[in-house]
């Protein structure tokens, strides 16, 4: 990125955060979490605290950083060293990023670049260019409506699982788009703040399927037809019994057509024979779990992008989704205004603002809205010459 | 809660605070004790702590409840007496295995009883075709991320409504740790008095079916090693019984240092319970070498505190997290991660 983009890009950020300081959330126990935040020349700076929320607004407003964290963990003294902060809990967060969500969208959207030779082609980066071999790939991955959509729906099976299975109340549940490429949905105030890495890995592995035995779901090669139909799952038992009996009750098999789920899953597992049956129930599981990043869940010192504030690749603020099936990323996160500028695109796909229609661009000079222009520019995908 | 909860039930469960205040109660001297009326307690406690070290296994005797009872101070005073690491362990996971087979036959109010009494878990007892009770999910995460088997994964329970659901049995065997480690902390805190000369002749009688130390045990050169993996050893040496979970930790210890699944194959065959195939079975499993499962690490300290396992050492101990780590410095300063997410 040139001086000169880096300049209009702080300004941006500034006035900003110059006019919008009130609407900064703090989060609660503010004083007890540790704050970062990442310069516009990429310095990272970390073990900070502050105390009130005027002082969170005067450092925003005076900083004007690029991105700004908080610990999703509560610390005696959030300003020491990591291993002497004195860890007291820490809220359960799971992230969904569109990384993570194989969508059809991305082999027209996403583009990779080779430093070397400038070729560039749409789709996943090759491991080394096809044209010289080099291995100095550029990824632009791009995000659109379709992944945002995907990842939001990953984002509602999860609330099924923390409200139902884990009983967390809603009120204690927190959902935010990142900002950037995906959603947050936090637990604050549960008694789970206390769990260690190993506890909270078994919550991720239990919201991704992983570690399903078909004897939890009272198949075993073994069972007699009795004994199975006493222990497997009605369709509307709770946890992920009652998910899997449900899928299954829905399901079309053959000509298969009677209520009793149980008859059906016998009757499905005895056709498919016990590995394959195993597989499928594999499939299935996959369709029900939520795709998260392990890492993120378990990790209990990690930060995360403060509510409200600028995410510094979009010029998108994280932002709080008051109500998720409604939310619109390219609505209702745009935080930057119309003001006109003047920039260069190298590419960019077509995309929409506030409901304004852009692109698709190559190699032009175009005046866009500051919202669009910052957009483009935080992807790479422009500069200000 | 209004339930009968009566002598015959403090003698089956004796760790309970209960059964510590009813026993005080009778303010006993220790110099009382040596007294012809106390005799058939302390040849009970002697009975228990041979149960321990032969068989780990404690029997249940509660023809005379208040017999019994009293034999479960005594017992710890012996084994206090006695002062090896090695055999508190013992006993008080002997003990713990005796509440376990206890609990798993009773009535589910004495359970809900004992459990919120002592170990501040509150079972709910459900009406349910397979299960019998429910706990709270944190109180069951704290406690099941310490077991290995599949069946105690969170994914494999039934999970409703912020609560889990479990077979009597289940819930049992999830607290028995706990037992075990109630029964050890109370030993650490026994103040051991001079003692009437039938309790020292009792110590003395015990420390004689200690089985003898065996030289023969020289593939692997201790002096190296972290305090619970040479535990671990030791209890192979002396031809013992080693845990589930020791038998891991010594394993993925093994492997972690390079050693070879023949090499620690061969280690396991003092254990009394040897049986080339299945040693061979579990040996491979846990190198990742079956199943296509991945290859375990070593447990952490924590985790290994938590099994009894650990017998940390001040010093050499001091900055570690995992026995992998001991005698090594530590490669990075910082182990933590905190990233960031965008
Ligand atoms: S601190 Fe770790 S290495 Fe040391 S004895 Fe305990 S478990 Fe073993
Ligand atoms: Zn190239
Ligand atoms: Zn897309």
């Amino acid at each position: 990125m040139n001086e000169k983009t880096v300049a209009v890009l702080k300004q941006a950020f500034k006035e900003f955060y110059f006019k919008n300081a009130e609407k900064i959330i703090t989060p609660i126990r503010m004083k007890e979490r540790e704050f970062g935040y990442m310069s516009f020349d990429k310095v990272m700076v970390r073990h900070l605290s502050f105390q009130t929320e005027g002082d969170l607004r005067a450092f925003l407003i005076k900083e004007m950083p690029h991105s700004v964290y908080y610990s999703c963990a509560y610390y005696y003294e959030p300003t020491f060293a990591m291993d002497e902060k004195g860890w007291k809990g820490a809220d359960l967060i799971f992230d969904i990023d569109a990384d993570d969500i194989p969508t059809r969208c991305k082999e027209e959207h996403d583009h990779w670049i080779c430093k070397d030779c400038n070729f560039m082609d749409k789709g996943k980066r090759p491991d080394k260019c096809p044209k010289c071999e080099g291995m100095r790939i550029d990824e632009k991955n791009w995000v659109c409506p379709l992944c945002l959509k995907a990842t939001k729906d990953e984002a509602i099976k999860l609330m099924d699982f923390l409200l139902k299975d884990f009983g967390i109340t809603k009120e204690n549940i927190e959902v935010y788009f990142s900002g950037g490429r995906g959603y947050h949905v936090t637990v604050e105030r549960s008694a789970l703040e206390e769990l260690d890495q190993l506890a909270r890995s078994e919550i991720s592995d239990y919201v991704s399927g992983i570690g399903l035995n078909l004897e939890s779901l009272g198949i075993s090669k073994r069972a007699s037809y009795e004994k199975m139909q006493r222990m497997l799952p009605l369709a509307n038992d709770s946890g992920w019994r009652g998910r899997i009996a449900k899928f299954f009750s829905e399901m079309e098999f053959e000509c298969y057509n009677s209520n009793d789920v149980k008859d059906k899953m016998i009757y499905i597992y005895r056709k498919m024979k016990h590995k394959n049956f195993e597989n499928f129930v594999g499939e299935v599981i996959g369709k029900l779990s939520t795709k998260i990043d392990a890492m993120v869940t378990t990790d209990i010192h990690r930060i995360f992008r403060l509510p409200n504030t600028l995410h510094g690749s979009t010029g998108m603020l994280k932002r709080r989704c008051d109500d998720l099936l409604s939310f619109d990323p390219f609505i209702d996160a745009v935080a930057l205004g119309e003001e006109p500028m003047q920039i260069f695109v190298d590419h960019s796909p077509k995309f929409t603002l506030m409901g304004k229609i852009f692109g698709p661009y190559k190699s032009e000079r175009v005046k866009l809205p500051l919202m669009a222009a910052v957009y483009l520019i935080g992807k790479g995908l422009a500069e200000v010459d | 809660m209004g339930i009968e909860f009566g002598l015959e039930d403090l003698a089956k469960y004796p760790f309970m605070k209960e059964a510590g205040d009813y026993v005080k109660k009778l303010s006993l001297r220790v110099e009382d004790l040596g007294q012809e009326d106390y005799r058939p307690a302390v040849e009970r406690a002697k009975q228990r702590v041979m149960e321990a070290i032969q068989k780990n296994y404690i029997s249940i005797e509660i023809s005379e409840p208040i017999v019994e009872l009293l034999s479960f101070p005594l017992a710890l005073m012996l084994v206090k007496a006695m002062n090896v690491e090695y055999i508190i362990h013992r006993y008080s996971l002997a003990e713990a295995i005796r509440a376990e087979s206890l609990l798993k036959e009773e009535k589910k109010s004495i359970i809900s009883y004992i459990f919120k009494s002592t170990f501040n878990l509150e079972p709910i007892s459900v009406k349910h075709e397979l299960f019998d009770l429910k706990i709270k999910l944190i109180e069951y995460l704290k406690r099941a991320t310490h077991f290995h088997e599949p069946e105690w994964k969170l994914i494999n329970r039934v999970v409703d409504n912020g609560f889990v659901y479990l077979k009597t049995h289940e819930l049992v065997r999830l607290i028995r740790e706990e037992i075990r480690r109630t029964i050890y902390d109370r030993m650490k805190g026994v103040s051991l008095p001079s003692m009437p000369k039938n309790l020292k002749e009792a110590v003395h009688e015990i420390s004689r079916v200690l089985p003898p130390r065996s030289d023969k045990f020289q593939r692997v050169t201790p002096d190296k090693f972290p305090p619970c993996i040479i535990y671990t050893l030791d209890l192979i040496k002396k031809g013992q019984n080693l845990s589930h979970y020791g038998r891991f930790l010594l394993t993925t210890y093994l492997l972690s240092i390079g050693k070879s699944v023949d090499d620690i194959i061969d280690i396991y065959p003092r254990s009394p319970d040897f049986n080339e195939r299945m040693t061979r079975y579990q040996v491979e499993h846990i190198a990742g070498m079956r199943g296509g499962r991945r290859r375990y690490k070593v447990p952490s300290c924590r985790t290994l505190a938590t099994h009894g396992l650990c017998f940390k050492d001040k010093i050499l101990c001091a900055k570690i997290r995992s026995p992998f780590q001991f005698g090594k410095k530590p490669l990075f300063k910082k182990k933590s991660t905190g990233q960031i997410r965008e």
